[in-house]
C-alpha cells in the first residue's frame, strides 16, 4: 500500500486498516485473559476437570513465574539502560541490594507500610544510581564497566555490615507485604500484584522511548559526539538514564526481598548480577520485549531441564549422576552454552530471531 | 607483624602480578577484557589434580602436563570462541568471556564434584624465621618462581624475534598484517600464554589454599590489579598484582578480613575516578 503509494506520487486517502486493528485488540484481550487463566492453571494443575500430569505443564509452579515476573523488572531496566541508553552495567544487581537494604530500614526496621517502602525504595535507588553514575562523567567504555564492577561490590559490602549489625547471619527478615488490606499472602495474589506492575513498567519504558529524552539517549547510543552537537547534555543525561534505571531495578529488589521474606547478602553476589546481563543477551538487546523472553527463559528454563532430566535419568548409573546429582551444574552448563551460541550465531539475540522469521513470512 | 605481612603480601602479590601478567598480555593482544581469567586459574589448579593426583605422574611431568594443557585450552578458547566474535561491540565479547566461565566452572564442578580437593605436591613446605618473621618456603617458592615466569616472559617480549612480532601486533594490527605477521597466530600465542601463566597461578593455589572452584574469585583478583597498574602495561600489571596482595594482607589485618575486597574495589574506583589509565597505562586520547 505505502510503496504503491509512494510510487504514483499521487496523494491517495490514507486507508486505515480497520480489520487489522480489530485483531490486535482481540489478540491483546486473549492475551489478558491467558495471563489471568495462567495462575489458576498452575494452582489448581487440571485442564477442564482432567487431572494435569507434572509434566504437562512442565514441571512449573507459580512460584516460578512469579520470581520471573520479578526478574523482568530486572531485565527490563537493565535492557533500557544498556540496550537504549548505551551504558553498560555489571553491577545492575547492586541496585537489587539497595531496595532490599532500603526495604529493611523503613519495612522491617520503622514499620512502614508496603507502598510506602516500594516508595522508598525507588527514591533510594535513584539517589544510588545518580552516585554510581558519577564516574560516567569521567571515564568511557571499559573503565565504566569496570567502575559498575566496583560499585557492585562495594554495596554488597555495605548491605552485609548492615545485616551483620542488626540482624545476624540468618538474614533481614521482612514482614508479610500488605497492599491497601488486601494481605499478598498467596502466590495467586502476588501473581495479580506483579503482572500488572511489570505491565505498567513495560508500557512505561516504551512510552519514555517516543519522548524527548528517549530519542536523546538512543541518540547519545548511537553517535554521542553527535549527540552533544545536537545539543545534549549528555552528561546529564546519562546521569537521568542511570537514576531512572537503577530506580526500577531498586523497587525490585525491595519486592524480591518481601517475596522471599528473608534475605541474605550473599543473594546478591556477582553470579545474581551476572544473571540480568545473560538474560538482556539471550532475549536481544534494545529489545524490551526480549529481555521479558529473556527473564522467562532465565527463570523458567532451570525446572524444565530437571524436570526432563530427572525424568530421562534411568534409577542408577552414569547417566543418573549426571542428570540429577549434578543438575545444578548441568543447567549452569547449558545456560552458558546457550549463551554463547547466542552470541556467535545470533547476536541479536531470540528477539532478533523472531523479527527476522517475521519478516520472512510476512509480506514486506 | 608488619614485617610478617609485607612478606606474605609481596608474595600473595607475586602470585597475583603472574595471573594479572596472562591478563594483560591477552587484553594488549587482542583487547578482550577475559573475565574468565579466574575459572582459567581453576582450571590449572584442577590440571594439576588430574596430573598429580589421579595420573600420578612425576612433578616435573606433571608441570609439562599443565602447561601443555593450558596452553591448549587458551588456543581453543581464540579459535572457538574469541575469533568469531572479532569486531563486536565490547559487551558481546566481555559476556563472552562471563558465560565461558559459567561453562567452565559447570564442567570442572561435574567433573571433580563441587567440594574441594586437596593437592600435594613435592615442592618445601617448611618454615625458616628470619629476624621474627616467619618464611613458609611454599611462599618463597612461590614468590620466586613467579618472578622467574615474570621475568622469563619480560627477556621474550624484548629479546626474542617472535616477542617482537607479539608487540607489534598489539601495537597495530593492520600494521602487523600489512608487514607480513599473522596476527592470527599471534593472537593465539597470546592467550595460549595468558592461560598458561593463570595455570601456573592455579598450581600455586591449589597448593596454598585447596583446589576448588572458588579460587576463581582469588583469580579475578587479577583485574583490579591490572586495573591499577594500567591496562596496556606490562609492568604495570606485575606492580598491581604486587599492590593487590599487599593491600588485601594489610586491610585483612588492620581493618577486618571481610574488609579486604572492599578496599581493593574502593581503591579501584578511585583510580577510575583520578587516574583512569592506571599507574602505569598511557593515557588515551579520543580523536573526532
Amino acid at each position: 500500500m505505502n510503496t504503491h503509494t509512494l510510487l504514483a506520487g499521487a496523494p491517495a486517502p490514507v486507508l486505515v486498516p480497520v480489520r487489522a486493528k480489530a485483531w490486535r485488540w482481540l489478540a491483546l484481550l486473549a492475551a489478558v485473559a491467558l495471563l489471568c487463566w495462567l495462575p489458576v492453571l498452575l494452582t489448581e494443575r487440571s485442564l477442564f476437570g482432567m487431572r494435569l500430569s507434572n509434566m504437562a505443564l512442565l514441571n512449573l509452579g507459580l512460584t516460578q513465574v512469579n520470581l520471573m515476573l520479578i526478574a523482568m523488572l530486572g531485565a527490563l531496566s537493565l535492557n533500557y539502560l544498556t540496550g537504549c541508553a548505551g551504558l553498560i552495567s555489571i553491577g545492575h544487581a547492586a541496585f537489587y541490594a539497595v531496595g532490599a537494604m532500603t526495604a529493611a530500614v523503613t519495612g522491617t526496621q520503622w514499620g512502614w507500610p508496603f507502598p510506602l517502602v516500594l516508595g522508598a525504595a525507588a527514591l533510594a535507588g535513584a539517589a544510588a544510581g545518580v552516585l554510581a553514575g558519577l564516574p560516567s562523567l569521567r571515564v568511557r567504555g571499559l573503565y565504566f564497566v569496570l567502575s559498575t564492577f566496583a560499585v557492585h561490590y562495594i554495596v554488597v559490602y555495605l548491605f552485609q555490615e548492615y545485616q551483620f549489625r542488626f540482624f545476624d547471619v540468618v538474614g533481614v527478615p521482612y514482614a508479610p507485604a500488605t497492599l491497601a488490606g488486601w494481605a499478598l499472602s498467596t502466590p495467586m495474589r502476588w501473581y495479580f500484584f506483579l503482572l500488572p506492575l511489570v505491565a505498567l513498567i513495560y508500557i512505561g519504558l516504551r512510552n519514555t522511548m517516543r519522548t524527548r529524552e528517549g530519542r536523546a539517549m538512543r541518540a547519545m547510543r548511537d553517535h554521542e559526539l553527535a549527540a552533544t552537537a545536537a545539543g545534549i547534555d549528555v552528561r546529564i543525561l546519562r546521569l537521568k538514564a542511570f537514576a531512572f534505571t537503577s530506580a526500577i531495578a531498586s523497587v525490585a529488589g525491595a519486592v524480591y526481598a518481601y517475596y522471599l521474606s528473608n534475605v541474605t547478602s550473599e543473594a546478591f553476589g556477582i553470579q545474581f548480577a551476572i544473571q540480568f546481563i545473560a538474560m538482556i543477551i539471550i532475549g536481544g538487546m534494545g529489545s524490551l520485549a526480549g529481555s521479558l523472553v529473556g527473564a522467562a527463559v532465565w527463570l523458567l528454563l532451570p525446572s524444565i531441564i530437571t524436570g526432563f532430566a530427572s525424568k530421562a535419568a534411568g534409577s542408577s548409573g552414569l547417566l543418573r549422576t549426571l542428570l540429577v546429582d549434578d543438575k545444578a551444574q548441568l543447567v549452569q552448563l547449558i545456560f552458558g552454552l546457550l549463551v554463547i551460541v547466542l552470541l556467535i550465531f545470533a547476536p541479536e539475540g531470540l528477539a532478533g530471531i523472531g523479527r527476522r522469521l517475521r519478516s520472512r513470512f510476512t509480506r514486506p | 607483624m608488619l614485617a610478617q605481612l609485607l612478606f606474605s603480601g609481596l608474595a600473595l602479590g607475586s602470585l597475583y602480578g603472574l595471573v594479572a601478567l596472562g591478563f594483560a598480555i591477552v587484553f594488549k593482544a587482542t583487547e578482550v577484557f577475559n573475565f574468565a581469567q579466574g575459572m582459567l586459574v581453576v582450571c590449572g589448579a584442577f590440571f594439576a589434580v588430574t596430573a598429580i593426583t589421579l595420573l600420578g605422574l612425576p612433578f616435573p611431568l606433571a608441570v609439562l602436563f599443565i602447561i601443555a594443557a593450558a596452553a591448549l585450552l587458551g588456543v581453543a578458547i581464540h579459535v572457538l570462541l574469541i575469533q568469531p566474535l572479532s569486531g563486536r561491540p565490547m559487551l558481546s565479547v566481555i559476556m563472552l568471556t562471563i558465560a565461558l566461565s559459567i561453562v567452565l566452572r559447570s564442567v570442572v564442578e561435574m567433573i571433580f564434584g563441587a567440594e574441594g580437593r586437596n593437592l600435594t605436591t613435592p615442592l618445601p613446605s617448611g618454615i625458616f624465621i628470619v629476624g621474627g618473621v616467619r618464611i613458609s618456603q611454599l611462599h618463597l617458592t612461590v614468590a620466586l618462581v613467579s618472578w622467574a615466569c615474570m621475568a622469563g616472559f619480560g627477556g621474550f617480549f624484548k629479546f626474542t624475534s617472535t616477542g617482537l612480532l607479539m608487540r607489534a601486533t598489539a601495537d597495530g594490527h593492520e600494521a602487523a598484517v600489512a608487514s607480513g605477521i599473522n596476527v592470527n597466530k599471534m593472537n593465539r600465542l597470546a592467550w595460549a600464554i595468558g592461560a598458561v601463566l593463570a595455570a601456573i597461578g592455579g598450581l600455586f593455589l591449589a597448593q596454598l589454599q585447596i583446589a576448588s572452584t572458588d579460587l576463581e574469585k582469588v583469580g579475578l583478583l587479577a583485574l583490579p590489579a591490572v586495573v591499577i597498574g594500567g591496562m596496556q602495561s606490562i609492568p604495570g600489571a606485575i606492580v598491581g598484582g604486587l599492590l593487590v596482595g599487599l593491600i588485601e594482607q594489610l586491610a585483612s589485618f588492620y581493618i577486618s578480613p571481610k574488609s579486604s575486597d572492599i578496599v581493593i574495589y574502593g581503591i579501584l574506583l578511585l583510580i577510575l575516578m583520578v587516574r583512569p589509565w592506571g599507574l602505569f597505562g598511557q593515557r588515551e586520547l579520543g580523536r573526532v
